[in-house]
């Protein structure tokens, strides 16, 4: 009998058809490899919260490995010299022989701490380039409310694992939690009672945040990021206008292979900058801080960055305190308005910014362009007001170490806060508007005159005009056509539009040389002796 | 755009080409994909080589960088591994090797992923052809008609099960399935809902240095490690942080219970005792003892130790948000968002001569809640 | 293995990246008016002494003679605000009967005395005498009333000898030091402009000076409450964990001033690198 002889080069396509014959996966995968990305360096800030999303899964896991979550007290005998025979939780110790006696632990470990931190702020920078563009209109008005509940619980992500060390940083950290909790009026007590299991800190509270930081927050968070890519596919990209984009089409790259090769790169970058971050920078020094006890503190106590505006707005909370004179009477403390009600409206509130603007313009379109923040002046001098109070509350949740480095009361510090939480917000509501009002006027100047040459031409009758290039055609009389705005970056400079050198590349020096710059055949190269000419500005006519 | 070359057909009349004949043997593999495009209504409108001539001086130039960017990342990751194996890398004090073992893993690890992410990216960017493509978003709405179709054969399937023509189902099925939800319920509720007001001597309310706690004796402040304390332990101006004289009384067992004790100079003193004795709640009435003073630790704001102790100013800070608090004044806040002041221990000397509070505290310690009086 | 250098002297590699030195241009802008200053209190001083030679001749009789050269010094720098004999001016400068040698030796071994203007605390600044000078002023305190001393020998414990020191002295940190000077020793800021200094540069001297005489608003920690041993701990823990041990996490350890500074790193460096990445990653080539 005679063998039949395998043929290698065909195998794979004998594979591929017995797989689509069981799984009928041929047209799907096509779609899939064919669709159209649009290319714009903004579109890729929402990448780097999903690979940091990635790495914090990688690194995570692996410190699973090790991490004890227990409260057990222990006696710690590790190689850390200035702690050892210190009674401390059975966590704590886990999380210093994480530090110091699993080899490559520490990297690991400040590897995920850093990628949180770059989790938390590229989902800020990425939610501000959505909001500013306009990218949240319907019909996306869903994938910007995931976005901000991706934001709120990457925020409880991120306390849980802050917390989980049980140093004395973390216990602070959650002993302000459990004040939060005992303000709520009614129910404070028992909430932080149930959540602690009995009276702060109790023996419970590092095992539920384990439980809840490695299966429950992850697990909503991977749903959630994956409805959000999900609905990014479903939908389409949004796009910037330009030559040939329309509402109803996408212009840039299919998938593969260009578009998914970038992408396989910036995740390297992005794991490759977390990692260079891990090596230079040290990040959360837990040895020093010791284990948790409720009499010791550490000045300068500040939460992670994305949690110090609500830590900043605490701090410039006044002393106002609510007595409700019923029975032994009751009390609403002020932590309560800050973080609970200024931590729910704020992560919650932006939600319905999209309805609400709609109904503001009556508009129900659907929208797949984008708009320049210039011709939208009201969202963007709101969106500039968020920040602002964001950024303001942000600095103050570090006031006392700005004080102290800059030489700056504390005091002072605190009233500069809370004046600056009021004013500065319209300031910069009312300094957005005038700037986009600006740019929007000079765009519309460019479009009905030309660029500004820098060519200033003498008239007969001795007046002084600057010559201008008109971008479109001109009528009979040589003055330019206005042109309709597309929503689109206005050329400004002649080298835009080909008629000097190209600009020269390089960041901080060139990188190439400058090229000649062309002649164009309505203009004879200038001759350094004719200056006495007069100068025309030939093209125009 | 005009020294754009395309490939195939140009622009709009694209979509009207005749469907290609894929049994067609002379075909460019790049025109079965593009045929593939069309049929995802994806117009390819460029594609072109960044090389006119492929083999160019150029391309070469590039494809020797990106190789010596991937050869760099290996390099670099043997690097990693070279540290990772034979660095010195358990910890000793003061200036040493070991210090230099997670910079050098995370300097050689991220160089390496930085330089095979920028290979990858220079591949995709220099070396693959520009590619304008463009695909219709075919963001159509279901047609009326399979919008009424849908609707009808959900209501449809509601009206089979009859639940509006069977009354009793209805409540049978309410009144079935609501304690089985309420199962759901029970463990949470019963299990992680806790009562803080339920043990005896209310959680809230008391401290370790609450006698019962002590066999009804008054209990003892002592350091850290559990000794007690004299008077001439504390300098003038100085202050010490104390805890109940109780079994584990220093640890988080007892984590309401830190107090600082002050001792205060003579002036000072003699104001904080007028303050205490016109005190309008009347809690902290005859609470010191000489010129000693103590206050709670924890903050009535936010739970941290209010503890960084101002021995000119006799003010106590809380680093946490920066409340103030005048000691020479009942503790009454003077600055900040803490709008009650800290809770003053009574405290007395013992037999012996050391430290003892003369009861528990007279207010509730700690954050502010809804409850408390 | 380590590098072979002795505690104290960590070479150039130490001063590029481990230690947060004190501000010097500040210092600096002080020191100008701080000259004035001493030369203003030199002058008053020799004016003082040739218009009463009597008194000075009388006081001198019981001192040592290093405290004679410490009162020639206080003469001249400091009578002007803690007044003659170190009975303090109203308003100026406290009575200094009783402060012993070790509350000199700290505020002048720092810099912060002599002061060069009233203001919320004073600051430390480039010493005004050299450390013979400041023992010869510390005599001569110690002589007008007694008071604390700082014993002499070594205050920093060997770590081989007693293992135990280090977490000890760590433990008393945490609970008496850290709520104003940090768990880093970075320092804080206090109630209206006052602070508590970083630790970085401070000699075990003058922090064991610093605990027995409590200067400006730091609460004194005296020889009953926190023993001569605990205080070595406790400086041996500063010592050799806070100055004298590299960071293990990375080459920079951003200040240890906490999630602040870690806060403003992830945008400065991770989201900035990131950015200009993605610029030129969808940049048109």
């Amino acid at each position: 009998m005679k063998r039949r002889k395998l043929d290698i080069g065909a195998l794979p396509g004998a594979t591929a058809k017995q797989l689509d014959d069981r799984f009928q996966v041929a047209t799907p995968l096509r779609r899939l490899l064919n669709k159209v990305f649009p290319d714009h360096w903004s579109f890729l800030l929402g990448e780097i919260a999903l690979f940091s999303f990635i790495i914090l899964l990688l690194t995570g896991t692996f410190l699973t490995l090790f991490y004890d979550p227990s409260m057990r007290e222990i006696e710690y005998e590790g190689s850390y010299t200035a702690l050892r025979g210190v009674e401390m939780s059975a966590a704590y110790a886990s999380s210093l022989d994480l530090s110091f006696d699993v080899r490559g632990g520490l990297i690991m470990r400040q590897m995920h701490h850093w990628a949180a931190l770059l989790f938390m702020a590229s989902i800020v920078v990425h939610m501000a380039r959505v909001f500013f563009t306009g990218a949240f209109r319907k019909p996306r008005e869903a994938n910007w409310a995931i976005g901000l509940i991706l934001f709120l619980l990457g925020f409880l992500a991120g306390f849980t694992g802050y917390s989980l060390p049980d140093d004395g940083l973390s216990g602070t950290g959650l002993r302000i939690a459990s004040a939060i909790m005992l303000s709520i009026p009614v129910v404070g007590s028992w909430i932080s009672s149930s959540v602690f299991g009995g009276e702060f800190p109790g023996h419970l509270i590092i095992g539920r945040f384990y439980i809840a930081h490695v299966l429950l927050i992850p697990g909503a968070l991977l749903g959630l990021i994956s409805a959000h890519l999900a609905l990014v596919f479903k939908q389409k990209h949004t796009q910037w206008p330009g030559p040939m984009r329309t509402n109803s089409n996408v212009v840039g790259e299919r998938m593969f292979p260009r578009y998914a090769l970038k992408q396989g790169g910036f995740f390297m970058l992005v794991f490759g900058v977390v990692a260079l971050m891990a090596g230079l920078f040290q990040i959360n020094p837990i040895w020093l801080f010791g284990p948790y006890r409720a009499a010791e503190v550490s000045s300068a106590s500040q939460p992670d960055w994305y949690v110090m505006f609500m830590d900043g707005l605490v701090r410039l909370m006044p002393a106002w305190q609510i007595d409700i004179p019923i029975g032994d009477g009751y009390v609403i403390p002020p932590l309560f308005w800050p973080a609970v009600v200024g931590l729910g409206a704020l992560t919650t509130g932006p939600i319905f910014y999209p309805f609400i603007e709609a109904r503001r313009y009556k508009d129900k379109k659907s929208h797949h362009l984008l708009q320049r923040p210039r011709d939208v002046p009201e969202r963007t001098g709101v969106g500039a007001m968020a920040l602002t109070f964001f950024v303001v509350a942000t600095i103050s949740g570090g006031n006392d170490v700005i004080a102290d480095k800059f030489h700056i009361s504390l005091n002072a510090m605190t009233w500069i806060g809370r004046i600056g939480l009021l004013v500065l917000p319209p300031l910069a509501y009312y300094l957005a508007v005038r700037i986009c009002l600006g740019l929007q006027q000079h765009d519309r100047e460019v479009l009905a005159h030309g660029v500004e040459t820098g060519i200033i031409k003498r008239l007969p009758n001795g007046r002084f005009v600057e010559v201008h290039q008109p971008l479109g055609p001109v009528d009979e009389h040589g003055h330019p056509v206005p042109l309709d705005y597309a929503g689109w970056v206005v050329p400004k400079k002649m080298n835009r539009l080909g008629a000097l050198g190209p600009a020269v590349r390089g960041f901080f020096y060139p990188i190439e040389k400058p090229a000649e710059a062309p002649t164009s055949p309505g203009m004879p190269p200038v001759q350094p002796r004719e200056e006495r000419k007069e100068l025309t500005s030939g093209g125009q006519q | 755009m005009t020294d754009v070359k395309h490939h195939g057909a140009h622009g709009a009349q694209d979509g009207d080409r005749p469907a290609v004949d894929l049994s067609d043997p002379t075909l460019t593999r790049f025109e079965i994909v593009r045929e593939g495009a069309r049929r995802d209504d994806i117009e390819i409108v460029t594609y072109e080589s960044q090389f006119p001539h492929p083999g160019s001086k150029q391309e070469k130039r590039i494809e020797r960088a990106i190789a010596l960017l991937f050869i760099l990342a290996g390099a670099l990751a043997m690097a990693f591994l070279a540290v990772y194996i034979f660095w010195e890398w358990e910890f000793e004090l003061g200036w040493t090797l070991s210090d230099y073992f997670t910079p050098l893993l995370g300097i050689t690890l991220g160089f390496s992923l930085m330089c095979v992410g920028f290979a990858i990216l220079a591949w995709a960017k220099k070396l693959l052809p520009h590619e304008i493509s463009i695909q219709d978003r075919h963001e159509a709405m279901s047609t009326d008609e399979d919008r009424q179709i849908t609707g009808q054969t959900m209501v449809y399937t509601v009206d089979e099960l009859g639940v509006q023509r069977r009354p009793l189902l209805k409540g049978a099925v309410a009144l079935g399935l609501a304690p089985l939800g309420l199962v759901a319920a029970a463990p949470l509720v019963g299990g992680l809902i806790r009562n803080p007001h339920k043990n005896e001597t209310p959680e809230m309310y008391s401290t370790g240095f609450n006698p019962a706690f002590n066999n009804g004796q008054l209990v003892r402040l002592t350091r850290e490690d559990g000794t007690p304390i004299r008077p001439d332990d504390v300098s003038v101006g100085g202050q010490m942080t104390v805890f109940p004289g109780i079994p584990h009384g220093a640890t988080n067992e007892w984590a309401d219970s830190p107090t600082l004790l002050i001792h205060l100079r003579s002036t000072d003193a003699e104001a904080a005792r007028q303050a205490n004795a016109g005190d309008p709640n009347e809690h902290n009435q005859d609470a010191m003892w000489g010129n000693y003073i103590a206050y709670s630790k924890i903050c009535t704001h936010a739970g941290c130790p209010a503890s960084l102790y101002e021995q000119q100013t006799n003010r106590l800070l809380c680093p946490c948000h920066q409340s103030q608090f005048l000691i020479t004044d009942n503790a009454r806040p003077i600055f900040g968002p803490a709008s009650r002041r800290l809770p003053q221990l009574p405290i007395t000397v013992d037999d012996e001569g050391f430290f003892v509070a003369s009861s528990d505290y007279r207010e509730a310690i700690g954050p502010d809640f809804w409850e408390r009086p | 293995m380590t590098f072979d250098t002795p505690a104290g002297r960590g070479g150039p590699l130490k001063r590029l990246f481990g230690r947060r030195r004190g501000a010097p241009s500040r210092a600096r802008r002080r020191l100008g008016s701080a000259v004035r200053m001493v030369a203003a209190l030199t002058l008053a001083g020799g004016v003082y002494t040739v218009f009463a030679p009597g008194a000075f001749a009388e006081d001198t009789r019981q001192l040592s003679a290093a405290a004679q050269e410490g009162k020639a010094l206080f003469d001249n720098s400091c009578i002007s605000c803690h007044g003659r004999d170190g009975r303090g001016v109203e308003g100026r400068g406290p009575n200094l009967i009783g402060v012993g040698a070790a509350s000199v030796e700290f505020q002048v071994g720092t810099g912060r005395m002599p002061m060069a203007r009233q203001e919320a605390q004073a600051e430390e600044k480039p010493p005004q005498f050299d450390d013979a000078q400041v023992q010869q002023l510390a005599q001569y305190v110690q002589e007008l009333g007694g008071g604390p001393v700082v014993p002499e020998g070594e205050l920093v414990k060997d770590p081989e000898a007693d293992p135990e020191a280090m977490a000890h002295g760590g433990e008393l940190f945490r609970i008496n030091c850290t709520s104003c000077h940090s768990f880093g020793g970075a320092g804080g800021a206090l109630s209206s402009g006052k602070y508590a200094p970083s630790l970085n540069d401070a000699t075990p001297r003058q922090i064991y000076a610093a605990m027995l005489s409590g200067p400006q608003n730091m609460p004194v920690f005296g020889d009953n409450q926190l023993t001569p041993d605990e205080k070595r701990d406790l400086i041996t823990y500063i010592n050799l964990q806070l100055q004298e041990d590299k960071d293990p996490g990375g080459l920079f350890n951003l200040g240890r001033y906490g999630p602040i500074t870690e806060g403003v790193a992830i945008f400065l460096v991770g989201i900035v690198i990131l950015t200009f990445s993605a610029l030129w990653i969808a940049g048109k080539s």
